[in-house]
């Protein structure tokens, strides 16, 4: 093969490629979403969420990218050449907020909308899209806890790590309510999973050890729940103990089934897509962002609107789903 | 006839990189070539070039070199600066200090984890995807334990933000930076005494140590240039995120040996070229930004890669039969 058959291959091998994926010239605004990493269920069902936002609304298009692996590098650097394309706006789930200033800074300068989700310490966006208030979503664990566990007994917390803001959040909120319970004794809080089931798994055994008569438990990462779910059901203190927290139903099924889990809750990522879509083309067409508001989604009927870190502004809303044995299976993630 | 060859590469390289280039106009217009794509493309380089050099430095030795704790490394250099300056230089009074010395304890970090990889490989005589994998996850636990495994936002510091992302007649600057350093190493390798007997040492060790190449001493210092290498890309990384953390970056140390294999840097040592390189990563690079315009999916962006991956190594292999059969 000479260099210049190579060559033309490979030109045409691009060129199909190219062809294939068909670049639609798009007249209309659009407005991107990228999330921590493409192929998860959760950023799946997201990208449910921005394809109805894209439905609805004939005048933009939406679309939804992430990198292949879950690496703050690579959706850098995803982020810098979507930059660079000048879209219309982006809207991100950021893998590490602090990581993407820079490149967001670049984007304002150049007249790009940013709107983010999960990253109320980030500066350089226009509006955060918080789907609750971290401390309200800890007191509802609480809440259901001490409804479960007859406001009385001893009862833990999990956190993914004690570098996980929201975590702790959830944890500090659970044990203010708690206060209202005098019965209700917190013993060891805040353990450490490292976002790793057999380390709540683990570290729920150690605790069933130590406190044998111990009543609740409230879960931190998404992964805690299965971790502490498998050790009550191993001790077979599957009716003798609450265990509530943070969870997708998918993976947490089987402990729901099983008792080991009572309830969990968590946000509808397809909603928090949509509303992040929603805010975006508001942002676009110059419509003021104003607290108290209504998106049409539910959940985010009434937001809060709050100043941000930076120029921008946090909104939060009360989407919190609650999902226990009954209705799990509603939810595809 | 050796020199043919590495012609061969090289304009297949620069072929390689004309061909995106023209197919990335015919397909997205003319905003790929604007000025800003192409410093915003430029300035994505430098992290995983430097990185790619260091891959192609521990190649080129031979007996099996390899570094995989570049990335890591990188990490660290930039953690450690960032807490050692933290407490001690304010960002904000003295931005140009805090940059520099920034700078220069990342590099002191780069130096001093090249020589532990040295030691390991010369002196300890470890096998080298051993010896780094041991010290990738070595670098990595004491950035983590150091920073309790979060994220630590250095903020807004002029001059090494100015570094990052803000190019000085048309070029950013850690683009040109990285240009310099491969300049550097492609004068080093091709024209000093250390450049070829390391060539000599990675082609064939048995020779090179009856021509009497002190193969030790050889080994420590290209390992230590490694990881020197890897801390100029821990700088860079910080200036351009403003930030350092643990795990940037985890998936670069398999592009870093992509774009060294691709550039025909031969993983059994001896052979490659800083220009090869350069033009590899820029290659990579472009290709990636062209994905990311056309909005293709990342998974096929990983598929693309790996079939250009294998079209160079079949290239490479059927160059080098029509190399090899004039001489027999």
């Amino acid at each position: 093969m000479s260099i210049k058959t190579k060559l033309v291959t490979c030109a045409a091998a691009v060129a199909l490629v190219g062809a294939a994926a068909s670049a639609m010239a798009q007249d209309k605004p659009a407005i991107v979403t990228v999330v921590k990493v493409t192929g998860e269920n959760w950023f799946t069902r997201m990208n449910e969420g921005v394809d109805a936002y894209g439905k609805d609304h004939a005048d933009v298009a939406t679309s939804q990218v992430g990198p292949a692996k879950a690496d703050a590098a690579q959706q850098g650097r995803l982020i810098e050449d979507l930059v660079a394309k000048k879209v219309a706006a982006i809207a991100i789930v950021p893998m590490d907020p602090s990581a993407l200033e820079g490149v967001l800074k670049r984007a304002a300068n150049r007249g790009i909308k940013v709107v983010t989700h999960e990253a109320d310490n980030l500066k350089n966006t226009l509006v955060d899209i918080e789907a609750f208030d971290n401390k309200e979503f800890g007191a509802r664990f609480n809440e259901k806890l001490a409804a479960c566990m007859g406001k009385s007994g001893k009862w833990t917390s999990f956190v993914g790590s004690l570098g996980s803001l929201t975590h702790v959040q959830w944890a500090d909120g659970g044990a203010e309510n708690a206060k209202k319970y005098p019965e209700m004794e917190l013993v060891s809080e805040k353990n450490e999973s490292f976002n790793d089931a057999n380390r709540a798994y683990e570290k729920a055994r150690e605790i069933l050890r130590k406190y044998p008569d111990i009543k609740g438990f409230q879960g931190g990462s998404a992964i805690d729940v299965i971790g502490i779910g498998r050790a009550v059901e191993e001790a077979g203190l599957q009716d003798k103990t609450c265990v509530f927290g943070l969870g997708l139903p998918k993976d947490t099924g089987p402990y729901l089934e099983s008792g080991a889990v009572d309830g969990i809750s968590f946000w509808d990522p397809k909603d928090a897509g949509y509303v992040m879509n929603r805010v975006a083309d508001m942002v676009l067409k110059g419509e003021e962002i104003k607290d108290g508001m209504d998106l049409g989604v539910a959940g985010y009927e009434k937001v809060s609107v709050k100043k941000g870190p930076g120029e921008g502004s946090i909104l939060v809303g009360q989407a919190w789903v609650d999902v226990d044995k009954s209705n799990y299976g509603k939810y595809p993630f | 006839m050796k020199g043919a060859l590495a012609d061969r590469q090289l304009s297949f390289l620069a072929l390689t990189n004309v061909a995106v280039l023209l197919a990335a106009v015919l397909l997205t217009g003319s905003g790929f070539i604007d000025l800003y794509n192409l410093q915003s493309m430029a300035s994505q380089v430098p992290e995983l070039g430097l990185l790619a050099l260091g891959v192609m430095l521990a190649m080129l030795s031979g007996n099996g070199g390899i570094d995989l704790s570049g990335i890591a490394l990188a990490n660290l250099s930039g953690v450690v600066a960032y807490l050692v300056l933290r407490d001690t230089v304010s960002a904000d009074d003295a931005p140009l200090v805090f940059t520099w010395s920034f700078a220069g304890i990342a590099l002191a970090v780069g130096l001093a984890g090249g020589v532990l990889n040295g030691i390991l490989v010369s002196h300890a005589g470890l096998t080298p995807i051993i010896a780094t994998l041991g010290t990738q996850l070595f670098f990595t636990g004491i950035a983590v334990a150091l920073t309790n495994g979060s994220a630590q936002t250095l903020g807004y510091v002029e001059p090494l933000d100015d570094f990052g992302n803000t190019p000085v007649l048309g070029v950013p600057q850690c683009f040109a930076l990285f240009i310099l350093i491969a300049l550097l190493l492609g004068i080093v390798l091709r024209f000093s005494g250390f450049g070829i007997r390391l060539r000599l040492l990675g082609s064939n060790p048995k020779a090179a140590h009856y021509a009497g190449i002190p193969r030790r001493r050889m080994l420590f210092l290209t390992y230590t240039a490694c990881g020197v290498l890897a801390s100029v890309a821990g700088i860079v990384i910080a200036a351009r995120t403003s930030s350092v953390k643990w795990d940037y970056g985890s998936s670069y140390v398999l592009i870093a040996i992509l774009i060294a294999v691709m550039a025909g840097v031969r993983p059994e040592g001896g052979y490659g070229r800083v220009i090869c390189v350069i033009l590899s990563a820029t290659a990579l690079q472009m290709l990636s930004s062209l994905f990311n315009f056309m909005d293709i999916s990342n998974f096929f962006r990983d598929f693309a890669w790996g079939v250009l991956l294998l079209l160079f190594l079949a290239a490479s292999q059927i160059d080098l039969r029509a190399w090899i059969a004039p001489r027999h």
